[in-house]
């Protein structure tokens, strides 16, 4: 154990001695190595199955992954400033069938759909950020509990019915696309993601987030209102979670009470494949999209291999355990033992 | 030394005491509100056999819980033991051969966790999500597309048989919630668990096998998922692929519903058999008296986040009272270490 310890601690000065050339230094950058892994994927499946490639297949793909790249942006936010957010496939359940019910009967049109959804997504997200932010509790449970409530009150909201009927005006932003291969949905997608990365790259409170998923204690120190930034991280996490609702429902054209139960763990292994670590303090914005996009590809490639679908949910792990063994930083240590430290100190 | 991160003995278990009021509470209610509920009196009995496996899951789980760990493949686990106890039947095997079958897989695969954990030293949290998902897929793979269900009524007798109305899911659970209360409590192996969960870093120094502990407690973990997941097999009749995954929200909540701390080191097993109960019967009295499964998770969710804003509450006020008196004795009122063990 104390070999290994030494081993980690006197690593970081031998690599600045010999630098390594540009392109590892590039790879190091997850979202890149992860980019070159799709790129790779993608090519090898063309090799097998030329239909891989066909603009409608990349189009289901993109389409495909808008979803859990909402939600993993949000949790994203969460997991950098060292939290984690289980409910936000509940969010996305509750949001989806909120705004269901109202463009199936009262006709909404999109942009006060997509609006009311990130209405519901904020109050739903307000409730976890109370919870962590002002009663301080840990976020696990906080959001476990959360977890309950919202897809309790899914089927409470739903109450035996389901949205099925979603004008094709809606539905057709999923399925249309503008250049072969690109659907609209991702390019409606892409300015969320693209303001989510500014935000947390040059923003005060985007750096606080960091500086606060590092050490929470030395961000105190350093003046930064850590329990404000970690409100505002379940905030936004619910407002991207929201959104994702109003996604899912374009790309599905329904929403029924389980909606959403099973995506909370998948946007976390997104969110981790992309980069963004549990034990806080790196990741981005930009990871999330491209953790989803390759999830998606992944799993639609090894469907191409005859694998079947029972397997993908094994995909999904062996993927989060590769990356997570490829991430030296989530080793020997941990989110929990950290955040043990940490609140060992603070006042309880 | 040994009594460094357990509670004392003499001071009144105030969680606990709390824990059996409302359990009492809930009861009264439901016996005075729901005709059925108490049925003679046995009704009652029956009813702990329903929620036996999420106990005997929660047991594994909370002794997980106690070195700040997490399993959140448990769930997955149960299932998959469902579905290898089920098939072993079908196939003509012996219901002994199902049981030990089932558990020696979930068994397994708790090592798997528990190695990964405690030697590649990459975060519970991940680890278990990823072979939650692996352990899915694998019972969805064995169930196939039609899973097996009529077992022999031997194999049933263990999820709904009863001796003197005692049922025998509930004998079960208990027995295995004496087990694991004195390995917790009064085993080596339990302080080290405590000690791991209080403190890593003093764990290290103390010379404790960190690493062989903390793999023999997923395993655990791992052994009594399999049981939980034969019950369910033997109570519902039949091995669905998603039977036990359902389970881990609940086991969660009733270990922390039972004070058990979420980052580890704290807590006690007493205390979250109660937790079972109180949440066993309310979510079973609540079906009796018609509501929907799912609002019931609404509600056990609500229980959940209701306890431990008052916990925390109180904890915090505690804590607060206590470095005011320390302070006036000139202690180190920072050190988390200091004020901890001596109580009020």
């Amino acid at each position: 154990m104390t070999t290994a310890k030494n081993v980690t601690a006197a690593s970081p000065a031998r690599r600045e001695l010999s630098m390594p050339p540009r392109w590892t230094l590039l790879l190091r950058r997850r979202e890149i190595l992860v980019t070159a892994v799709i790129v790779i994927v993608v090519a090898a499946s063309t090799a097998a199955h030329p239909y891989f490639w066909a603009s409608g297949n990349l189009a289901f793909i993109f389409a495909d992954s808008v979803v859990i790249t909402f939600l993993a942006l949000g949790e994203s936010f969460v997991m950098i400033g060292r939290g984690i957010d289980l409910s936000v496939g509940a969010i996305m359940g509750l949001s989806a069938i909120v705004v269901g019910f109202r463009i199936q009967n009262d006709g909404l049109p999109l942009l006060p759909a997509v609006l009311l959804g990130a209405a519901v997504g904020i109050v739903l997200g307000l409730g976890n950020a109370l919870l962590v932010g002002v009663v301080r509790l840990p976020p696990i449970i906080a959001t476990l509990g959360t977890l309950s409530v919202y897809s309790g009150l899914e089927f409470v909201v739903t109450n035996g019915n389901q949205v099925d009927t979603i004008p094709s005006s809606i539905t057709n932003l999923g399925s249309d696309t503008v250049l072969p291969g690109i659907p609209v949905i991702l390019l409606l997608t892409l300015p969320f993601v693209l303001v989510s990365a500014w935000v947390l790259r040059y923003t005060t409170f985007g750096r606080s987030v960091y500086a606060v998923g590092d050490d929470a204690e030395a961000a105190y120190r350093a003046g930064i209102a850590v329990q404000r930034v970690l409100f505002l991280t379940y905030v936004i996490s619910g407002l991207f979670a929201g959104l994702g609702g109003v996604a899912f429902l374009i790309y599905t054209s329904g929403a029924s009470s389980t909606t959403g139960i099973n995506d909370n763990l998948t946007a976390i292994a997104a969110a981790i494949i992309g980069g963004t670590a549990l034990t806080g303090g790196v990741g981005g914005a930009l990871g999330a999209l491209v953790g989803s996009v390759f999830l998606t590809v992944t799993l639609t490639a090894l469907s191409f291999v005859h694998v079947s679908d029972v397997w993908q949910p094994a995909g999904v792990g062996v993927l989060v355990l590769l990356a997570v063994l490829y991430d030296s930083r989530s080793r020997a240590g941990g989110t929990r033992r950290r955040a043990k430290r940490q609140r060992q100190g603070g006042p309880r | 030394m040994t009594t460094l991160a357990l509670p004392r003995r003499w001071r009144v278990p105030a969680w606990g005491a709390c824990l059996v009021l409302a359990i009492i509470a809930e009861l009264v209610y439901f016996t005075l509100t729901t005709r059925q509920f108490a049925g003679h009196g046995t009704g009652m009995l029956d009813l702990t056999e329903q929620f036996a496996p999420t106990g005997v899951l929660a047991l594994g789980l909370a002794m997980v819980i106690l070195t700040g760990n997490i399993d959140l493949s448990c769930g997955a686990n149960a299932s998959l033991a469902a579905v290898i106890a089920g098939t072993v039947l079908a196939k003509g095997g012996g219901p002994g051969l199902a049981i030990v079958a089932a558990i020696a897989v979930s068994t397994l695969f708790g090592l798997f966790n528990g190695i990964i954990v405690a030697f590649v030293g990459i975060d519970s949290l991940l680890v278990t999500l990823a072979t939650q998902f692996i352990v899915t897929s694998i019972a969805t793979s064995v169930a196939g597309a039609s899973p097996p269900f009529g077992f022999s009524s031997a194999f049933q007798l263990i999820g709904q048989g009863s001796v003197n109305d005692v049922p025998i899911a509930l004998l079960i659970f208990l027995v295995i919630a004496l087990a694991v209360i004195v390995t917790t409590g009064y085993t080596g192996l339990g302080r080290s668990l405590t000690l791991i969960g209080y403190s890593p870093r003093a764990a290290l120094y103390s010379g404790i096998a960190i690493r062989g502990s903390l793999t023999a407690v997923f395993t655990l973990c791992g052994a009594l998922s399999g049981l939980a997941g034969v019950l369910l097999a033997a109570y519902y009749n039949s091995a669905q692929p998603d039977i036990g995954t359902d389970l881990l929200l609940p086991a969660i909540t009733v270990v922390i519903l039972g004070g058990m701390d979420i980052f580890g080191g704290r807590g006690r097993i007493g205390e979250v058999v109660l937790a079972v109960f109180l949440l066993g019967f309310l979510s079973q009295g609540m079906l009796i008296e018609g509501d929907s499964s799912l609002s019931i998770t609404m509600i056990t969710g609500l229980v959940l986040i209701g306890a431990l804003v008052i916990k925390f509450a109180f904890e915090r006020n505690l804590r607060q009272r206590l470095n005011a008196r320390m302070r006036r004795f000139r202690t180190l009122s920072r050190d988390p270490h200091g004020p901890e063990g001596h109580g009020s």
